[in-house]
């Protein structure tokens, strides 16, 4: 009992002393409960400081007693500190925050790349969908029908050579049905995105890339040394395609393997690995069903005999028609103005210049049927060159060594001819409707009958023909100077005939041993072969002419390197 | 017909996919989005009588996180800096590139590009750092990919120097 009191007036007391304290402090047991706590426990002061500190440094900041400038080198040592005691801590705190945003960025990048492709592919084959909704139309078969039968269960639509370094595209092969595709770009993103996948996965090689996958269709990739083949295939391929492809990439290793070392930008020479190419361009035909329904079937024969009613004939009528009507229209000397079916014939109605090649003769130049075709042409004077030089072929009667040209109603006369001729092209030439001028300075008059051999054979020997790497062909600046030539040398073969002599023009066409000579052999000898057959179309006789190619040898100027020279030589004194 | 990979090397956000996309279709975007792993474009030009297809690889820009890999680089024919104008420590990345790519190609034609001469009020290479840049004997543009400034300059005379070679 007593205890009970006891403690009954201790209660009493410690409240009254509690509310005694509060009235003297302020403070009341919770507050004092946590000043007790802070003066005990280090941790639970840091903690608290902790709260207290950013607050109070931002009221520095702001006060300007501290600036940001002040505090940066301090903040930024002690990272560098911490990263340089242990980079581990901070990429562990770091992680989990630029962990994700980086992987989704990758993820986003690579998927970014390869819908670029897929974009670049898509564009490119869309057409061939389109080529087949017409069908569907034309055909009244539905455009899933045409899509099944159009379908391969495996098809290789391009195959591209890309050299391995830079990616970039050496050569391509397409199916023949396949459209253009943004191949030189497909070519660098396929090797970026080999390069940022080896690297990601820390150039292991056996994760290099070998498919990538593209909407429907997936990029096949073998790789060599030096360049890559990637194929585009839709469907399943056989297993032995991937073979396919290694043999492709060894052959073309083994056959060009110096020229894909020494690229450098230059992709013209691999034209020649495009039979390795194409061997791997495979593809196969789906089955197609056993049995089509009943009703296609009819559907077909319908469309069958519709098609042999009207369609047949008509349709190879309307191409032939159709190629003659620009047949008529290229013809220099016509201008065509309609075309009419009247009675079961087709007429062909315009004007015609009197010199043009007679309509007949087109019509038995072309695969129609004559009977089928008429013309109507009002006669018009044509201002066509091909036309007034026939005009005044016609009515000079030009020797041989003549030759005529027209630049707009300017006639130029070229070559050689004796004074007799000249004189009736005077009198003639502005009888020619349509010509206004006439340019004879590059004439030369024959004053003897007799061709002079002192100018004919310089004149032969004195002409050089240069060309640039590869070309075999004479462009329309030595076009000139090969008429001189032509010229000459039918003067030449003149002074055969009147002489009873065989006075020859060999054609030597110069190259060099330097590089591949089997390749400098080839070009000269065309440049050789193009100059004889020019020779002969020009009237010349095959038995006086001759080709040959000669090595241009130390000693000798090497401007002769890639020329065609002349020399006429004497057979019966050889 | 002639085709060259030209690679694009610089420090981040100095403008490197913004010349590209200048110099390419002729377009510019504020917005800042950085190139991760590589973009690829195409360029067809016909200088000196040659018709020349530029692949251009745009490559992300190296900081103290990410080096550039040398593998990106393989295959180039030339390559172009690029510095940012308004930043004086992206010359010291454009040198660590250079050199990375000297490196790694030998010698070739290169050109560097000072960019975003539009921002004038917060430019910080002085005409003295350009002229210590061209002692060296580099060839230097001051471009803006914003408004096109010697852009098509830039990449003109860098073909020119490949053709040349
Ligand atoms: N004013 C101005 N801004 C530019 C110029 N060039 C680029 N920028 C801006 O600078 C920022 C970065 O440009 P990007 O072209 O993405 O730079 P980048 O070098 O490709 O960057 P990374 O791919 O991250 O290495 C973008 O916000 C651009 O709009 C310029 O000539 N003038
Ligand atoms: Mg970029």
């Amino acid at each position: 009992m007593t205890t009970k009191d006891q403690s009954g007036i201790d209660l009493m007391e410690s409240g009254k002393l509690h509310a005694l304290r509060q009235l003297i402090l302020g403070l009341d047991q919770q507050d004092q409960d946590r000043l007790h706590l802070l003066l005990r426990d280090p941790h639970a002061f840091a903690d608290e400081i902790s709260e207290l500190l950013p607050y109070a440094v931002r009221r520095l900041v702001e006060k300007g007693e501290i600036t940001v400038d002040s505090l940066m080198p301090i903040i930024e040592d002690s990272m560098h500190k911490s990263v340089q005691k242990n980079p581990g801590k901070l990429v562990d705190i770091l992680f989990p925050v630029m962990g994700p945003a980086i992987r989704k960025a990758v993820s986003e990048d690579i998927k970014r790349l390869i819908a670029s492709i897929n974009t670049s592919i898509e564009t490119g084959l869309s057409f061939k969908s389109l080529k087949w909704r017409i069908q569907a139309l034309l055909s009244k078969r539905s455009y899933t029908e045409i899509l099944l039968a159009n379908t391969y269960l495996y098809h290789v639509s391009h195959v591209f050579l890309i050299h391995r370094q830079s990616g970039i595209l050496l050569h391509q092969e397409a199916a023949n049905d396949s459209q253009q595709l943004e191949s030189n770009m497909i070519s660098a993103m396929i090797t970026a995105i080999r390069d940022f996948v080896s690297d990601s996965f820390h150039n292991r090689e056996d994760t290099s890339l070998d498919t990538i996958q593209v909407g429907l269709m997936n990029i096949f990739i073998e790789q060599g040394p030096h360049a890559i083949i990637a194929a585009i295939v839709e469907g399943n391929p056989p297993a032995d395609f991937r073979l396919t492809m290694t043999e492709a990439i060894e052959a073309i290793h083994f056959n060009m393997a110096p020229e894909i070392e020494k690229f450098d930008g230059d992709t013209a020479i691999f034209i020649h690995s495009s039979k390795f190419l194409r061997t791997c361009l495979i593809r196969e035909r789906k089955q197609r069903k056993a049995r089509p329904p009943l009703a296609f079937i009819g559907l077909l024969i319908l469309l069958f005999i519709l098609i042999s009613w009207v369609g047949y004939g008509y349709i190879t009528n309307r191409r032939q028609i159709r190629a003659l009507q620009e047949q008529v229209n290229n013809t220099p000397g016509y201008h065509l103005s309609s075309v009419k079916k009247k009675a079961g014939k087709y007429w062909f109605i315009g004007l015609q210049d009197p010199d043009a090649t007679p309509f007949n003769e087109i019509v038995a130049s072309s695969t129609i049927d004559s009977n089928k075709v008429k013309g109507e042409f009002e006669a018009y004077l044509s201002l066509e060159p091909e036309i007034l030089v026939r005009k005044a072929l016609n009515r000079l009667q030009p020797p041989p060594t003549v030759f005529l040209k027209t630049q707009g109603t300017v006639l130029e006369v070229t070559g050689a001819a004796n004074q007799d001729w000249v004189e009736k092209l005077w009198a003639n030439i502005f009888k020619i409707t349509g010509i206004s001028e006439l340019d004879d300075s590059k004439l030369r008059v024959n004053h003897t009958e007799e061709p002079d051999l002192d100018w004919i054979i310089p004149e032969i020997e004195q002409k050089s023909f240069e060309f640039d790497i590869n070309i075999t062909e004479i462009d329309s600046l030595q076009f000139n100077a090969f008429q001189d030539l032509v010229q000459a040398a039918l003067l030449l073969e003149q002074y055969n005939r009147t002489h009873h002599t065989l006075l020859r023009i060999i054609v030597y066409s110069y190259t060099s041993h330097d590089g591949n000579v089997e390749a400098n052999l080839r070009v000269a000898l065309r440049r050789a072969e193009h100059f004889a057959t020019l020779l002969y179309q020009a009237g010349l006789k095959e038995e006086l002419l001759e080709a040959h190619v000669k090595f241009v040898e130390e000693g000798q100027s090497p401007s002769l390197i890639r020329s065609v020279q002349f020399k006429v030589i004497d057979k019966n004194k050889e | 017909m002639l085709k060259k990979k030209v690679t694009m090397l610089g420090a981040f956000a100095v403008g490197k996919t913004s010349l590209v996309q200048q110099f390419v279709h002729s377009i510019f975007s504020e917005r800042y989005q950085t190139t991760i792993g590589v973009r690829i474009d195409q360029k067809n030009l016909h200088i000196k009588d040659t018709d020349i297809t530029l692949m251009l690889w745009d490559l992300y820009g190296q900081d103290d996180f990410m080096k550039v890999k040398a593998s990106y680089l393989l295959g180039s024919s030339a390559y172009i800096l690029v510095v940012d104008g308004t930043r004086h420590d992206t010359i010291a990345t454009a040198h660590d590139l250079h050199q990375l790519a000297i490196d790694t190609l030998g010698k070739l034609p290169f050109v560097m590009l000072i960019n975003k001469a539009d921002l004038e009020e917060s430019w910080e290479i002085s005409s003295n750092d350009i002229q210590q840049l061209r002692d060296k004997g580099y060839k230097i543009f001051i471009t803006s990919a914003k408004e096109g400034t010697n852009v098509e300059a830039a990449f003109y005379w860098l073909t020119e120097q490949m053709i040349a070679q």
